[in-house]
């Protein structure tokens, strides 16, 4: 008996054993932890953009399938009919474009597209050259090898996914049209099943904000798309007035990266810029691209007349969020997330001025002004 | 009658439903039973514990309720915080429709006297269904109305009434 320590020795073996227990199962149970994340990581590896693009084409049909639901035709039948429209615009614009030159435009741009990096760097090198005379001690920057280095490395790497991206296209093409019928249909039943599952005092609360939240996001989501989508137009018909080949993609760049603020625009001009400098030189057709793409879509359309009408002042994110989001978004999903870190990022915060609003209106302050009021 | 044969000839059981339950409040009791199974789709069901509070004088409301079981005790604080009672609710009961047209701050406070099952039509519910079926909407709301409207014309009375008192006196 060791009547010092208060414990008798098979107390502390007890106690040695339990210990030593305790540590290898919590990390047992840590390295278990990790193992299930990671299993669930993959298996939603590739789930994510599907998702996210079929809520996105839920959000966008949701008026339409409103429309024409009414006494007589459900929900779903709506949705067929929705789906059936969408798919004829489709298959009538693709028409129009015209599959042979779709995909001729496709091959002639994959041999293209090195040309004109190329041509881009070396304009960049004559560019730097002039500079170097001007001021010498730049010389010592090799900015032209490294940006030779790193182009070809992304040439590469787009080269190198093309095959792997048209799979997940093709998965797209089956996943997204029928998750979105799956959320157009029943997204109101699952949100009802999770609202009530809240506690009786919240429950009105929880029930409003939602209101709000997903009108404001509605609101937000198609105002963003449609945005896009004019601003693609625009260019695409600004662009086909000139000589300039691949006019649509460059359309297609410009409305997706208008999806961004203030980085967005200015990055999805430079590949229409490039391209109207190798084929075309600097000419006057160059200065009415610039145009097209500064003044007509970014300036006159965008500023003046879609964000107004579009898109409310409330959303508005502070340029650094802005920057944080792209930044963060390209660290967690690369291209993808830099795209759509933003729309993400204002949606939480149109998330959070809901509820920051509500709780205004519910504070203790407001409750004794209209008691006041209410009995005179 | 043999239990084996009632089971089979029971009826359906209509008078436990849940529409069943909702024509006999008396906003809804003009609504067929088709239109009586959509409002039950909008509508949300609530279970509380005796003693639960369901809504405080000054929350902003967001709709009304109706009992379906249990008891429910109406009661507003004086500004010494005791309670005084406005009225207790039994089941087919309703109250709070106020708030089912306007966010308004409720002017009493409610809490349940015993285990009781609420149904609750709120605003948010009410406005989507405007949009998607406005004819039953248009009765769902001309039975609030009509129940509103008589509780001021039976207010109105009173008033007179009150009235006439004190010119006598």
């Amino acid at each position: 008996m060791n009547e010092q320590s208060g414990f008798s020795r098979a107390q502390i073996v007890l106690l040695y054993i339990v210990l030593t227990a305790a540590i290898a199962s919590g990390i047992s149970i840590f390295s278990s932890a990790s193992t299930i994340t990671r299993l669930l990581n993959t298996a939603t590896d590739g789930l994510f953009l599907p998702i996210l693009i079929s809520l996105i084409v839920a959000f966008l049909l949701d008026p339409i399938v409103q429309y024409f639901e009414k006494e007589k035709i459900g929900r779903t039948k709506s949705i067929f009919i929705v789906y059936f429209l969408v798919s004829i615009l489709l298959f009538v614009l693709f028409m129009i474009i015209g599959p042979q030159n779709l995909l001729g435009m496709m091959k002639s741009l994959k041999g293209d597209f090195p040309r004109y990096f190329g041509r881009a760097v070396d304009f960049f090198n004559i560019q730097l050259s002039t500079v170097q005379t001007h001021f010498p001690f730049v010389k010592d920057y090799d900015l032209v090898d490294k940006l030779r280095g790193s182009a070809e490395e992304l040439v590469g790497l787009i080269l190198a996914q093309t095959p792997k991206s048209a799979m997940r296209i093709g998965s797209l093409f089956l996943l997204v049209p029928l998750f979105s019928f799956f959320f157009l249909r029943d997204s109101r039943r699952i949100m009802r099943g999770l609202i009530s599952l809240t506690p009786n005092r919240y429950f009105e609360m929880v029930l409003d904000i939602y209101d709000h939240v997903s009108w404001q996001l509605a609101h937000f989501i198609r105002g963003r798309i449609i945005e896009a989508s004019i601003i693609g137009l625009v260019v695409w018909m600004g662009l086909s007035l000139t000589d300039i080949r691949y006019a649509p993609i460059l359309g297609l760049i410009a409305g997706i990266t208008n999806l961004v603020p203030y980085i967005g625009p200015i990055v999805g001009m430079i590949p229409g810029l490039i391209i109207a400098l190798v084929d075309l030189g600097m000419g006057g057709q160059f200065w009415w691209i610039l145009c097209v793409y500064l003044l007509i879509a970014q300036v006159i359309l965008d500023n003046f007349i879609l964000i107004p009408i579009l898109i409310s002042r409330v959303s508005n994110l502070h340029p650094l969020l802005v920057i944080l989001a792209i930044v963060m978004g390209g660290k967690l999903y690369g291209v993808l997330g830099m795209i759509i870190g933003v729309p993400i990022a204002s949606i939480i915060n149109i998330i959070i001025l809901e509820i920051r609003q509500y709780r205004r209106t519910f504070s203790p302050y407001i409750r004794i002004v209209s008691n006041r009021d209410g009995y005179g | 009658m043999n239990p084996f044969w009632s089971n089979i000839f029971r009826g359906s059981g209509y008078e436990a439903t849940l529409a069943y339950f909702l024509s006999t409040v008396p906003i809804f009791s003009k609504l067929k039973k088709g239109e009586l199974s959509f409002l039950e789709s909008i509508v949300h069901v609530r279970n509380y514990k005796a003693d639960e509070i369901v809504f405080e004088e000054g929350d902003i409301g967001s709709g009304m309720y109706a009992i379906r079981s249990g008891q429910v005790r109406i009661y507003t604080l004086d500004d010494h915080g005791h309670e005084s009672e406005q009225a207790t609710l039994d089941p087919g009961d309703f109250f709070g429709e106020v708030a089912l047209t306007a966010s308004r701050p409720r002017i009493a406070s409610a809490r349940t006297t015993e285990a009781t099952v609420l149904v609750g039509l709120f605003r948010s519910d009410m406005l989507d269904a405007i949009r998607k079926h406005p004819a039953v909407s248009a009765k769902i709301l001309l039975g609030l109305t009509r129940v509103i409207s008589d509780r001021l014309h039976q207010s109105h009375l009173q008033v007179n009434e009150l009235e006439r008192e004190r010119g006598q006196s």
